[in-house]
């Protein structure tokens, strides 16, 4: 499925967060590997590659539940680039400084958020704002417009939050500076979305990945517990919902192309829906399957579970999106 | 010819097939849970795909097929369900029989069958499950000897599709004395229409029958008509079931997709699609089809691996998984979309295509190795978790 490319991308960016997983793993991220200029052209400093190779490194570092503003940074450098290629009408001033990791930014979006616009400059408060406490840029939705704003020229409280591996905040924007981004705001949202499906079939795959390593390695009854049919099927269940959450996930990244529009709106609420709810079901079975110790603070289990709860109930609840790809599929 | 060329080909010579007054009678029929309908005509149907070269599109030339490439198989599949053309009847031969035989059989194997398979003209049924051997098949009992020249069989086969019309079976039996589980067994091709063998229909709840119990009592073969070597019917087997590709997959799909529609028409038309929890159901359907057609396509591309963590070639059991459990939930949807009516049959148990849906798509869980076998199958080589 990766071309030859993607398929090197994704070994560097795996090998990476295996390595350097940890708080200080950003200018290494942004440095060594350039993973936030994936999707910005070569003339600001990116790599002039598109939300394809995005999609892979949010794969890989969704699967380690990364702690940094990766999906939300790597993403705005795609969105102000007008998505694919040519740049919008914010870009040029942002581009480098995503490309380079000075600037992380984030996502404001409808879900909670009171935002509007008046000759340029926005007011209003958002909340639940995803990698907000570190953002350095905001992207933010204000009617059908996308507008880019420096967390400089507004108020942000960080919230201590359930998912402690990913920041949220509340920006408070009063009258502030923003220019427009050249990209459809609800194309924008709906590539978030995208985002959060990858980075949800990746950290599910993980939860499968170590729950079957787990169940081949612990002895009850003088046996591996991997061999009591009981657990075996949930396994396979769960491998039957990872594949294809994966499959869906991708379809989604694959129809981002802007050629694409209406597949795009139905695809990505599904693609969000789908992979948000097999990560927490394979989240859920990985706390079950490993007992005890999966209960545990140490043990991983317990992030991926707050994770997935809180992709679920942002940009979007499952209940939510079901209605938007029904309207929006024409069936209801 | 590039590919859409192809594909304005097959539709071509389906749209003018179909519209013929020979088998106009046939568009949607002998599909799932019917495959008691124009039996007759399905087969002169059968004879009509081989005279016009569409059996065999995978084979190679120099067997009688035409050696086209996986995608091209598939599009004619697609375009064959976009058609809504008839159940197959030749299908056990083509997909299954045949490739076999191109595996493990000898060039007077290859000469003597597959021309017949290509023509539509020799129909194939599959002899694997007994009553004591169903999911754990190495369990078989139906044995085999030779004596003069001849295999004489004995034993009993079950749930075996299209007997009724089948002129050869692929049948599994022990040939060694005294073995046990997958030991000693061979593939043998039997004759079906011979005096040792009795066929009788099981009427399944749908009131109708598609399967057979086929009765083996000193049934005879020519000692020659073995698939593979004997004694090695368990690889033979198992290759036979590793053959199938899923290029009918994608095909299969479009029959889905027409299926979601007639319920969705249902649930506008007599308004139950107001019903929040029904229009809930009707969305997740649509939904679930969606995933199993990405699943399905990255199936065939073999795109399972870079994943990582689901390996070892089971695809097609995480799909059969999928699209069995999908059918099973759009048929409770149906009924439940119908509503009272749905409590009601016509005169001689007849069923509207809803109830035929409902009712069928409880043997999909089960047939062709049940969902439990194939979670097995998943752990085992999928996850590499330990065997039971």
């Amino acid at each position: 499925m990766d071309t030859p490319d993607q398929a090197a991308l994704r070994e560097a960016v795996r090998d990476f967060c295996l390595k350097h997983g940890g708080p200080g793993a950003w200018d290494r991220l942004t440095g060594e590997l350039g993973l936030t200029g994936l999707a910005v052209p070569e003339c600001y400093g990116g790599a002039g590659a598109g939300l394809a190779e995005v999609a892979v490194a949010v794969e890989e570092t969704g699967r380690v539940l990364l702690p940094a503003p990766y999906l939300s940074t790597a993403l705005a450098g795609a969105v102000l680039s007008g998505g694919d290629g040519a740049s919008g009408v914010a870009g040029g001033e942002f581009l480098p400084g995503i490309a380079s990791g000075a600037l992380r930014a984030a996502f404001v979006f409808g879900f909670g958020s009171q935002v509007t616009a008046s000759g340029g400059r926005l007011t209003g408060v958002a909340r639940h704002v995803l990698d907000g406490a570190e953002a350095d840029l905001f992207v933010v939705r204000a009617g059908d417009t996308l507008f880019a704003v420096r967390a400089a020229d507004t108020v942000v409280t960080p919230s201590p939050t359930l998912d402690q591996t990913r920041s949220q905040a509340t920006v408070a924007f009063r009258d502030a500076p923003a220019q427009v981004v050249g990209c459809a705001a609800e194309r924008a949202e709906d590539l978030l979305r995208v985002m959060l499906a990858v980075e949800s079939a990746g950290a599910a795959a993980h939860c499968l990945d170590v729950t079957v390593g787990y169940l081949k390695t612990r002895a009850q009854f003088g046996r591996p517990i991997g061999a009591f049919q009981a657990l075996r099927h949930r396994c396979a269940d769960l491998a039957v919902e990872v594949t294809s959450a994966r499959a869906t996930a991708y379809a989604a990244v694959r129809a981002a192309s802007p050629a694409s529009p209406a597949e795009l709106a139905v695809l990505a609420p599904l693609a969000k829906r789908y992979c948000v709810d097999v990560f927490w079901h394979s989240a859920a079975e990985m706390i079950q399957l490993h007992g005890g110790i999966g209960f545990t603070w140490e043990h991983e289990a317990h992030r991926y579970l707050k994770r997935a709860k809180t992709s679920q109930l942002l940009h979007g609840t499952p209940a939510e999106l079901r209605r938007l790809v029904g309207q929006r599929a024409g069936l209801c | 010819m590039n590919d859409s060329q192809f594909r304005a080909e097959v539709r071509g010579w389906l749209t003018s097939a179909l519209a013929s007054a020979e088998f106009a009678c046939l568009a949607g029929k002998g599909g799932t849970g019917r495959a008691h309908e124009f039996v007759a005509e399905r087969m002169a149907w059968e004879r009509r795909l081989g005279a016009d070269g569409w059996i065999g599109l995978g084979w190679p030339e120099a067997d009688g097929g035409r050696g086209l490439p996986w995608h091209r198989q598939v599009i004619f599949h697609e375009e064959y369900a976009r058609a809504n053309a008839p159940g197959r009847v030749g299908h056990i031969g083509e997909q299954l029989v045949a490739p076999t035989l191109l595996m493990f059989g000898t060039a007077e194997q290859k000469a003597r069958f597959l021309p017949g398979i290509a023509a539509g003209t020799e129909l194939w049924c599959q002899g694997y499950s007994e009553p004591g051997a169903g999911s754990d098949l190495a369990g078989l009992r139906t044995r085999a000897s030779v004596s003069d020249g001849e295999w004489h069989i004995d034993g009993q086969k079950i749930w075996t599709s299209l007997a009724h019309v089948a002129d050869w079976c692929f049948l599994l039996a022990r040939t060694t004395p005294g073995a046990e589980r997958h030991h000693g067994l061979s593939c043998l091709l039997v004759p079906v229409r011979q005096p040792g063998i009795e066929i009788r229909p099981i009427t399944q709840i749908t009131g109708t029958a598609e399967f057979n119990e086929v009765f083996f009592d000193d049934a005879r073969t020519a000692e020659e008509n073995v698939a593979g070597e004997v004694g090695d019917g368990w690889r033979v087997a198992l290759g036979m079931l590793g053959v199938e590709r899923g290029v009918s997959n994608l095909g299969q799909l479009i029959g889905f997709q027409r299926e979601f529609s007639s319920v969705l028409d249902m649930a506008r038309g007599n308004g139950s699609i107001g019903d929040p929890d029904i229009a809930a159901r009707v969305t997740d359907a649509w939904i679930g089809l969606q995933v199993l057609r990405f699943t399905t396509e990255d199936a065939l591309g073999g795109g399972d691996a870079a994943g990582g963590v689901v390996t070892g070639g089971v695809a097609s059991n995480i799909t059969k998984l999928m699209w069995t459990t999908w059918h099973q939930r759009l048929g409770e949807l149906a009924v439940d979309v119908a509503g009272q009516d749905a409590t009601l049959a016509g005169p001689d148990y007849g069923l509207t295509d809803t109830q035929r849906l409902f009712l069928f798509a409880r043997a999909e869980t089960i047939f062709g190795g049940s969902n439990e076998i194939q979670r097995n199958i998943v752990a085992e080589r999928g996850l590499g978790l330990p065997r039971g």
